[in-house]
This record gives structure tokens, sequence and C-alpha cells, in this order.
């Protein structure tokens, strides 16, 4: 099977050379993607596709390192954080410019981080900010950042691309524009120009080297780099291999195994990578709201042979809420997790009053084990679900599965209209997971289980204001074993993140910080 | 007669599914997914490791189903429609000039608007194929009873004084049946057509259903690994129409006096 996927991706690059346009240019890193961006403003998108280029076009004060667990200096060359936790003073670095040449000073931080958690901002992000009493500049370069109560993931928070220090003239000048007519930040590489839906051409900031110092050279290395959108993952991959594209992270699963095996492909992948797929149960709707159901629903999905033939081994079975490499991970939520047995699930069903109907689909008390379920029409992912309905089938559930395109799908993931989602989300911890999906606070969404319990927000709290690592550790050890205890979700899948490179590239790193493969793309050399 | 027989047996399969290719369509088994042909799966085993033989047989029950309630829904209101249109003159102008501006809507413009509105689903599908059936089934109809009122017998149940609706539905309608009979073997090829096209975009039959433009959309993704998943929808809904077609021909040159010369 390998060798005819092998050949026959060689054959579809061949004819792809001939049928495409020409090679990629000269001294410019042409990156592959999916899908557009609406936006390039660090404080009003989420995507990834807006992420990886604000990630090259802009600085955060902290940076994150290939271990996905410590942070390293960024525009902040040195920070402290006082003993109660609730300030934090960060010294920057002194010879930072803006892509406008203009020098970047603490006023800069102070407004950016401030845009961020300006309620007027109207910032989806806002809370990543934490609970902010006052940003102040202190001096050229040291910033004051205040918080009205601890928030132990601040720095993580702080190293991903929402805050990105951004030129306060520039976002004036151009208001709802910014990061779409234009973008003034202080990477590596500077906005050009932007054709949505096709090229965004950023080009090398001159004099940058400032780069977070998990690189080995902080300069960027090429003077050009083009994101382009090829949708096709057949033309995406058939443009990288015929030189047209240089570098993509968006590989189709089918072919990973083919391109591990390809002369002319780098393949790069970071192992501390988290992205997880999980299906999430409204716990407070009916037929889904049984916790034994639900946890027959667990034991009936077969996550290992979904992975091998769904995925084709492009992603790995979930058995617990969290990646085991997160920090603040809590092994002990692993053994609670519900494996595969489908024959236990029937069992458990039978004995729990939920009898097979005529048609196969299981009745208790006049009510169908039937649901539907939402989430946003993927094609990488989209067969998965259906195996997923297949598995849950077999014990006698029927799900209804409802695929939205992403441009209306968010808004109907924000209603009540339905019983159980599917979704994929990257995360830098597990404070950041868990404060994100299971605060009461956060429904209907993000926490679209509608899971309000006062003690998870009690714990949420004290490992949000802890400052001894171990006591915010116990307190999110705490939630996950609840939460899972509650099967209030399916842990299905983690993402692997690959990146593929051309054999023109060198230095090619996935990194994959929020999903991000290349993040400031240092280090990447282009050949001819 | 071949074509004739090979629509005989598609109507047989589509209405007898459960019998003639006994089984769960639905029913996976990944460790076969994407299998080729063999004895035991006679045209392989789809993404998701079903047979297709069975996924085939529920596709083309559907895709048929499809076919004919919209047939049925848009070819009987345009044949109301144009028979109205050609019994009262008044009218004429009126229902032809909303025939020409629903002509002007292509029936995949009709699917986006109703998927955008009711979700995508076989419901929308059918209704935006009947809706498109609609203008053409009125023309066809109003065509032939124009002809059909000038005709003497129609002056004379007038000048007896015969109901309306009786010279419509003893006379006219009878009269016009053998164009619109031919027309709807021929578009009925048309419909299955459109309906696959609209699936194959992901508006219509939403997976696991099985349904011959959605088996063919999912298998494209395969098809330099398994074509089989691709090629076997393709090949079915290309016999199909093709049959239809030769049908609808056939019927023509059989009910057409001037073809007998």
């Amino acid at each position: 099977m390998t060798k005819t996927r092998v050949l026959l991706a060689g054959l579809l690059a061949f004819w792809s050379g001939s049928a495409l346009a020409q090679m990629a240019p000269r001294d410019t890193l042409v990156v592959l993607r999916a899908i557009d961006a609406d936006n390039y403003d660090p404080v009003r998108s989420t995507a990834i596709a807006s992420g990886e280029v604000v990630s090259m076009m802009g600085d955060t004060l902290v940076g994150m390192d290939w271990d996905m667990k410590t942070v390293v200096p960024g525009l902040a060359s040195s920070w402290t954080v006082s003993p109660d936790g609730k300030l934090y003073t960060f010294h920057l670095r002194q010879d930072v410019t803006f892509c406008d040449g203009r020098p970047m000073t603490a006023s800069d931080v102070v407004y950016s981080l401030k845009r961020l958690a300006d309620p007027a901002t109207h910032s989806p992000v806002r809370w990543r900010a934490g609970p902010v009493k006052d940003i102040r500049a202190v001096d050229k370069y040291t910033v004051e950042y205040e918080l009205n109560s601890p928030f132990s993931e601040l720095l993580y928070q702080l190293s991903l691309f929402f805050g990105t220090i951004v030129d306060q003239n520039s976002v004036e000048k151009l208001g709802q524009n910014f990061g779409v007519q234009g973008f003034n930040g202080t990477g590596p590489y500077c906005w050009s120009s932007w054709t949505p839906r096709s090229d965004l051409v950023l080009d090398r900031h001159a004099g940058y080297k400032w780069g977070p110092p998990i690189y080995k050279n902080p300069e960027p290395q090429v003077a050009h780099v083009i994101f382009r959108v090829l949708p096709d993952s057949n033309t995406r991959l058939a443009a990288l291999q015929s030189g047209q594209g240089d570098v993509t992270q968006y590989i189709p699963f089918f072919a990973l195994d083919g391109l591990k095996h390809m002369p002319n492909v780098h393949m790069s992948q970071q192992p501390n990578y988290f992205l997880d797929y999980f299906l999430g149960f409204k716990i407070d709707k009916p037929v889904v709201n049984d916790p034994v159901l639900r946890k027959a629903m667990v034991m009936s999905v077969n996550r290992a042979a979904i992975t091998k033939f769904v995925f084709f081994g492009a992603a790995d079975p979930a058995d617990s809420l969290l990646n085991p490499a997160t920090l603040d991970y809590d092994p002990k939520s692993k053994g609670m997790e519900p494996g595969y047995d489908p024959v236990a699930a029937r069992q458990l069903l039978d004995d729990a009053g939920w009898k097979p109907g005529a048609d196969g689909i299981r009745e208790k008390g006049g009510v169908a084990a039937s649901f539907t379920l939402y989430g946003l029409s993927d094609p990488q992912s989209n067969r998965a679900w259906e195996s997923v309905q297949a598995d849950m089938r077999r014990i006698g559930v029927d799900m209804k599965v409802q695929l939205w395109d992403a441009t209306v799908g968010w808004g109907k993931l924000a209603t009540q209209d339905f019983d159980a989602f599917v979704m994929s989300y990257p995360y830098v911890s597990a404070g950041d997971a868990l404060n994100l999906y299971f605060p009461s606070g956060n429904a209907p969404t993000p926490n679209r289980m509608n899971w309000k319990d006062p003690e998870t927000d009690a714990w949420l709290g004290q490992a949000r204001e802890a400052t001894d690592p171990a006591v915010r550790a116990k307190a999110l050890a705490d939630v996950q074993e609840k939460v899972t205890e509650a099967n209030v979700w399916i842990p299905l899948f983690r993402g692997q993140l690959w990146v593929a490179s051309s054999k023109r590239t060198e230095g090619v790193r996935a990194h994959g910080l929020y999903g991000i493969g290349l993040y400031k793309g240092l280090d990447i050399t282009v050949g001819k | 007669m071949l074509a004739l027989a090979f629509v005989v047996a598609l109507v047989i399969v589509a209405l007898f599914t459960p019998w003639i290719v006994p089984g769960d369509p639905y029913d996976n088994d990944l460790s076969i997914a994407m299998q080729p042909p063999d004895m035991t799966h006679w045209l392989g085993a789809d993404d998701q490791g079903r047979d297709m033989v069975l996924r085939l047989a529920y596709g083309l029950r559907l895709t048929l189903l499809m076919a004919a309630v919209s047939l049925v829904l848009g070819g009987g209101l345009g044949m109301i429609l144009g028979l109205m249109a050609s019994f009262y003159r008044k009218l004429d102008g009126v229902i032809m000039r909303c025939m020409d501006v629903m002509l002007s809507f292509p029936a995949i413009l009709f699917g986006l608007a109703l998927a955008a509105i009711l979700g995508p689903g076989v419901a929308p599908v059918i209704l935006a194929l009947a809706i498109a059936t609609v203008p053409l089934a009125a023309r066809i109809v109003r065509a032939s009873a124009v002809v059909e009122m000038a005709r003497d017998y129609m002056e004379a149940a007038r000048a007896v004084g015969m109901e309306d609706r009786r010279m419509i539905w003893r006379h006219l309608l009878p009269n016009c049946a053998s164009a619109l009979f031919v027309w709807a073997t021929l578009r009925f090829g048309q419909v299955i057509l459109l309906g696959a096209a609209l699936s194959f975009i992901g508006l219509g039959a939403q997976p696991p259903t099985a349904e011959l433009g959605a088996m063919a959309s999912q298998g494209r993704t395969f098809l330099f690994f398994a074509p089989h998943i691709a090629v076997v929808p393709c090949v079915a809904i290309f016999l199909i129409v093709l049959a239809f077609n030769v049908l609808g021909d056939g019927l023509r040159d059989a009910l057409d006096p001037r073809m007998r010369v």
C-alpha cells in the first residue's frame, strides 16, 4: 500500500508539475495552507490561519520553547513576579523596532495588552489576559502588569499570538481594517500585501535580531514569505512535491505515510503537540443527560481503529481528557476513562433499562436513545464522525450527525439546538484547556456542555490564583477527575503536527504553539 | 428494449432492496476499509469498510426515490399550470412569464438556496429539483395543449356546454399525456444527474446515508488509492441516466406518428 501511495503521489507530482504554474520564486518561502483567515488582528481572530501569519508579523512579551512547557524571553528579556502573584514586571529589550522603523517602547506594550483586556474591544480571547487591574509603563522599557487576583496561566497566555504587540498609530489609522489592509508589528517579517483566499505576502523585517532564544539564528533568513491558500488537499500536495510550494502543515491524512518515504520531502514532527478532538455532551439535554448512556457511548468508540484506518495513523487515540505531555496533566484521571469495550457497554445499557427496539435502537420509558450531534464540516475529519456514529449504532444508540460549514457553524454551535458536538482545539496547558471549557460562566459557549458545577468552579479558581505550582496542579487534577468520571466528553483523538517541506528548504522544524506549525519561521533557509 | 429491461431491473432492485441484497448498509468494518473488489465483497469496500454492493443498492433506491418524488411534484404542478395557461388564455401571459423567471435560475442555485435555509439533506434536494422541474413541465404541457385547444373536438365540447374541469381532465389532458410522458422519461435522467450533483457538493444526503452522488463525492478523496469507491457510483449514475435517455428516445419514437414514416 505504501509503495503504491508513493508511486501515485509521484505521478501526481509529475502531472501537476506540468499543469500548474512555475517554481516558487528565489529567496522566497512559499507556505501552503488550506484556508485563509477573515482578518489578521491578534485580538479579533482565534483562527490558526490567522495566528500562523500574525506570529511572523509580530512578537509577544514571552515565547514558548519546543517542549511547550518552558516560557522563554521574547520582547521581554526578563520578568519578575511578586510573591502574591498579582504583579508581573517585564523588562523589555531596547533594540526592538516596528516594521516602519519606529522603536518599540513600554507604551506600545501597555497599549497592545490593554487593547486585549479592554471589554470595549470585544475580543473573543479577552479572558486570556486574566483579571487585569492595570497595565502601566514604569519607564521607557519596563512594564508592570497588575492583576486583581493571581492568574497562574498568565505567562502561557501571553506567549500566544493574541498578546502580540502592535503599533498604536497603525491600529488607530486603520481602525477595523487593521490586520485587513495592513499590519505594523515587530515580527521577523512585515506585511506587504494580501489577496484574500489567495496570497498573503510578507517581506523581511530589516534589522530584526530579537527572535526567541529557541532558534539558532534570531534573524530571518529569507527575503519574502508568501502564505498561499490551496484549499484542495491533492493540489497542495502536488504543489509541494513539484517545488511550487516550500512548506505546509496542512497534510491530508492519507498522504502522510507516503510523504514520509518521499526522497524530495522533509518531514518534521512536533511530539509535544496539543490539539485534541473530542465529543462533548450537553449534559442537561434529554437522552444524553443519562450518565450511564454517556459512559456506554464512551466505551463504544473504537478510537484505535479510527486513528489507524480513518486518520491513516496521522492521529493518536485519546485515552484521557488531556494530553499526558501537557503541563498539570493528571495521570489518575486516565485510569478513570472507560476503555473500548462494546460488549460491556451493551451490558451496561441492558442493566440500566435501555432495551433494543425493533430497529435496533434502544429505548427507555418510551424515549429512544437518539440524539443530534453538531460539528464543523472538515474533509479531514468528517469521516471520523461517521465511524463514531457506526460504533454507537452497534450498541443501539442513534447519533444523528449534522455538520456545518464554518461560516455558519460557529453560530449554530452557540445555540441549544443540539445534544452533542464534536470539535478540535489547541491548548497550551491543562489550565488553559479546563479554564476555557468548564467554568459555569463560559456556558453556553465555549462551555457548550452546560457543565455548571460549583466544585469545578472553585477548583478552577484555586488553580488560577495559585502561586504554588503544586497547588495549581492539585486543583486542576481534581477537575480532570471529576469531569472524566462524569463522562462529559469522549476524548477521541490527539492530532499530530507534521510539517512537510521541500528539498530546497532547510531548517524547518515543527513548533505547534496554538497549532501553528512554523511559529516565527526563523532558521529556515531557501535554496535555489 | 435493453434500456427498458435495465430500467425495470433498477426499479425492482430499488423496490425490493432489503430482500435482494440483505444486510445493513451502515454496518462497517474498518479493518477492510478501501478493500478492492474480491469474492466476498464484489464491488469492494468503501472508506468506512462498508460493502459497496449494499451501499450501491441502497444508494440506487434513494436516488431513484429522490428523482421520482421530485418529478411527480414538479411535473404535476407544472402540468396543472401548463393546462391552466392554455385553457384560460387570460392567465397565459402571467403563468408563462412566471415560468420564464423560474427557468432563469439553475437547479443548483435552488439547491444552494434551500440548503442554506433548511440545511443540507434529502428534502431540500427534492424540493429544489421539483421547483426546477415545474417550468419545464408547464412549457411542455402548454405547447401540446395549445395545439389541442384549436382542434374541433375541443370546440365541440365547448359548444355543448361541457364544464371546464371535465374538458381539461377528460379531453385536454389525455391528449397531451404522451408528450408529457416522453418528456418525463427524459427528464428523469436529468433529475438523477442534478440530484447526484447536489449531493456531490454536500447539499444532499448526509453521511452515513447511501446516495449515489454523495458516495461519488466521498470516494473522490481516494481516487488515487482506492478508485473503486468513486468509480462504482459514477458508473452507476452514468448507466442509469443513459438508460432513461435511451428509453425516453424509444418512447418518443414509438409515440410520435411522424417517426413511423
